[in-house]
Parts: C-alpha cells; sequence; structure tokens
C-alpha cells in the first residue's frame, strides 16, 4: 500500500457518533432530572 | 463483524426513525432480561429472609447475564430484537456518563490519577506481552497488533478504532474481537472469585478489574458483580483507560504507515479528538457539576438510579451478545494468545493494585 495514500482526520461514519448520542441523551435526562420534570427515579 | 458478535443490522436502507423504530422490540427485550434478573434477586432474598435461609446474595448483575447468556447459547436471539440488542453499547456509555454524580469530582482525580499510572505500567506491559506471544504463536502482525490493543486498552472498541486506522484485515479484527470477548466473558465469573478468595478491598478489586478486564461492558460488570463501590472503581478505571485510545490507536496507524502497510495519518489533533471516547467527557461534565452542587441529593439519587437502570441494560446485552458456539469456530490460536497474554496481564495488575492499595491506603 502506497504512503501517498492518507488517513483523513474528518469522520467517515454518521455525522453524530452513538458516543455523542449517548453524552447528549445522558444530560439531557440529567436536565430534566434537575428542572424537576423527572421527579424521582426508583431502583 | 466478529462472528462472536451478533452481526451489525442493515442499516443503510433505512432512514433514522426506522432505524430507531427496529430497535424497540431489543430494547424491550434487553429491559425484561435485565429486569428478570433484578426481580430475581430481590425474590431470592425475600425468599431466604422469610425463611430464615442462609443463601449466598447473588446480584442481578450476574441474573441478567446469565438469564442473556442461556436465551444466546439455546434458542438464539430472533432476528427481530438484533439492532436493539446492539444499543447495549449506547446504554453503557450513557450510563457512565450519568454515574458520573456518584464522584465528586476530587476523587475522580485522586483515584484517576492512581489509575493513569497503573494504566500506563498496564498497556507497557499488555503490549509487550501480546508482541512477544503474537510473534511465538506465528500470528500475523496486524493481528498481534489488534489483539495487543484489544488486550492493552478497551476491548472491542479500540479493535475496531485499530482496523480502520492500520488496514487490518475483517478477518483479523473478527478473531481479535472473539478472543477478546471470550476472555471477558471468562473474566466476569473468575474475577469476583479471585477477589474474594484474596480478601480484596472494594477500591482495590475495582481497580484491578478496570485495568484487566478488556471490553468496557464486562469491566463494569466484574466490578458490579462484586459490590456496588467496586463498580464505581471499576468505571472510573476503565474510563481512565478508554481515554487512551486515541494515542494508542495513533501510535499503531504511524507505526504500521511507517513500514508502507496502512495510510500516513494527517491532521494528528483532529485524528485523536475523532478516536477519544466522548463519554469520558460527559462523566467528567457529571461530576463537575455534582461537585458544585448543581444537583440536591434527591436529584444525585435519581441520577444514579437512571444509571443503574442503563447498566441493566447493559448487563443483559452482554449475555445476549454472547455465544460461545460462534466464539469457538473462530480458531484456538487468537484466543490462546489472548488468554496466556490476559492472564499474565491479570496477574502483574494484580500485584500493582496491591502494591497501590498499600500505599494509597485504597
Amino acid at each position: 500500500m502506497s504512503q501517498k495514500q492518507e488517513h483523513s482526520a474528518a469522520p467517515k461514519g454518521p455525522a453524530i457518533s452513538l458516543d455523542t448520542w449517548a453524552v447528549a441523551v445522558a444530560l439531557g435526562l440529567a436536565l430534566l432530572v434537575r428542572v424537576g420534570v423527572i421527579h424521582r427515579i426508583p431502583w | 463483524m466478529a462472528q462472536g458478535t451478533l452481526a451489525l443490522p442493515q442499516v443503510q436502507t433505512f432512514g433514522p426513525v426506522n432505524k430507531i423504530l427496529r430497535t424497540i422490540p431489543g430494547i424491550l427485550l434487553l429491559a425484561a432480561i435485565g429486569y428478570l434478573g433484578k426481580f430475581a434477586e430481590q425474590s431470592i432474598n425475600a425468599y431466604a429472609k422469610a425463611h430464615h435461609l442462609h443463601v449466598p446474595n447473588i446480584e442481578y448483575v450476574l441474573w441478567a447475564i446469565v438469564i442473556g447468556l442461556v436465551v444466546s447459547n439455546t434458542i438464539g436471539v430472533p432476528e427481530v430484537f438484533r439492532p436493539g440488542v446492539l444499543t447495549y453499547d449506547f446504554w453503557l456509555k450513557a450510563g457512565i456518563v450519568l454515574l458520573g454524580a456518584r464522584f465528586l469530582l476530587g476523587d475522580v482525580l485522586k483515584l484517576g490519577g492512581i489509575s493513569l499510572s497503573l494504566v500506563i505500567l498496564e498497556l507497557a506491559v499488555a503490549f509487550t506481552l501480546m508482541t512477544i506471544l503474537g510473534r511465538w504463536f506465528g500470528l500475523k502482525p496486524k493481528l498481534t497488533s489488534l489483539l495487543a490493543v484489544g488486550s492493552a486498552v478497551c476491548g472491542v472498541s479500540a479493535i475496531i478504532a485499530t482496523k480502520g486506522a492500520i488496514d487490518a484485515d475483517d478477518e483479523d479484527s473478527s478473531y481479535a474481537i472473539a478472543a477478546i470477548l471470550a476472555l471477558g466473558a471468562l473474566a466476569l465469573f473468575t474475577f469476583p472469585l479471585i477477589g474474594h478468595g484474596l480478601h480484596l478491598s472494594d477500591h482495590a478489586y475495582g481497580l484491578w478489574a478496570g485495568l484487566a478486564v478488556d471490553n468496557t461492558a464486562e469491566a463494569t460488570a466484574a466490578g458490579a458483580l462484586y459490590s456496588d463501590a467496586a463498580g464505581k472503581i471499576a468505571v472510573l478505571a476503565k474510563t481512565t483507560r478508554n481515554a487512551m485510545i486515541g494515542f494508542v490507536v495513533l501510535g499503531y496507524a504511524i507505526y504500521w504507515a511507517s513500514k508502507g502497510q496502512a495510510k500516513a495519518v494527517t491532521g494528528k489533533a483532529a485524528f485523536l479528538w475523532q478516536k477519544f471516547p466522548k463519554f469520558v467527557l460527559g462523566f467528567l461534565l457529571v461530576s463537575l457539576l455534582a461537585t458544585w452542587g448543581v444537583f440536591s441529593k434527591d436529584q444525585l439519587g435519581s441520577l444514579a438510579n437512571l444509571s443503574r437502570w442503563a447498566f441493566l441494560l447493559t448487563f443483559a446485552g452482554v449475555g445476549l451478545r454472547t455465544n460461545f458456539r460462534e466464539l469457538k469456530a473462530q480458531g484456538l490460536r487468537p484466543f490462546l494468545v489472548g488468554a496466556i497474554g490476559e492472564v499474565a496481564i491479570a496477574i502483574v495488575t494484580l500485584g500493582l493494585v496491591m502494591g497501590a492499595a498499600k500505599v494509597f491506603q485504597l
């Protein structure tokens, strides 16, 4: 393989990774708990 | 894709709404199995208490994994559930971010600092051992690199990230992923027994599980199987290890490019950011907010419970995606190299952790 080929830093997959979605969802849930939309989560 | 895991759904032909809808049956299956595990733990404990019986407390974590394993290895996971079962990784990462609510930032920095020192030593040991073993067993060099990354950093995610960066074959990454998953499944059952046998404290055991168990889901489960506190520490140590993924992948990409067997890397900072696990930042942010007093005590309790529910889905997914017949079909040599290396890494990290436990009073 030629070394002239290069790995681009630009993401090739979806614009937002699953990893980032997981963070967004978790932070969204934390916000809902903070503002009182979600009152209490039992275990 | 590894044959030891469920095949990735063919999502290209579906729109975003359809993709989400297709995950619902599998998510419901994860929830059902996870809740069954929790129900089993509570029911057995209640029965034992009512009848004055002394039975060992089997945590919901183990029940969820075992029920998932039984389903996966007997009737199998029907196609309709597969896209949703694969979301276990999403729940794991969301659960780790929410777990930040249970850590004060000072504890994160202190334990993270200890973890980071041990992680660097663990990385050196793992890379050296795996490279030597790969050569001894005559494995292909890129397969050896993938096994080294998988055992040193963070299992499947690291292997997938490295595969693209070093232009490794699909077959090699399948072997490496299968070996790491099989060994992770073994670790789930052996680590807690060894920890109890050595009377390790929750902190020391959690640190060991986070350092030595490869896949994040298995490391989280192995920690939680010991105790709730050990589970927290295992996640923290594993997260520290995960944070190294970008540097390791970049190192291998540069190495293989220098040999003319992979594409050269341009824009190293952007490359590092692309590979960096973003959930580590989410975890730190939630920990920071908790430390600043942004959440009340009740709210912190709710966030901690949300994290537990997310992990419950993850543990069910760990069981459901492990199929021993498919793992066995991947061949013995990569598994042997992985197994010998993992045992050695487990022993070395156990020594490191026991030393650190004495020094830092863990």
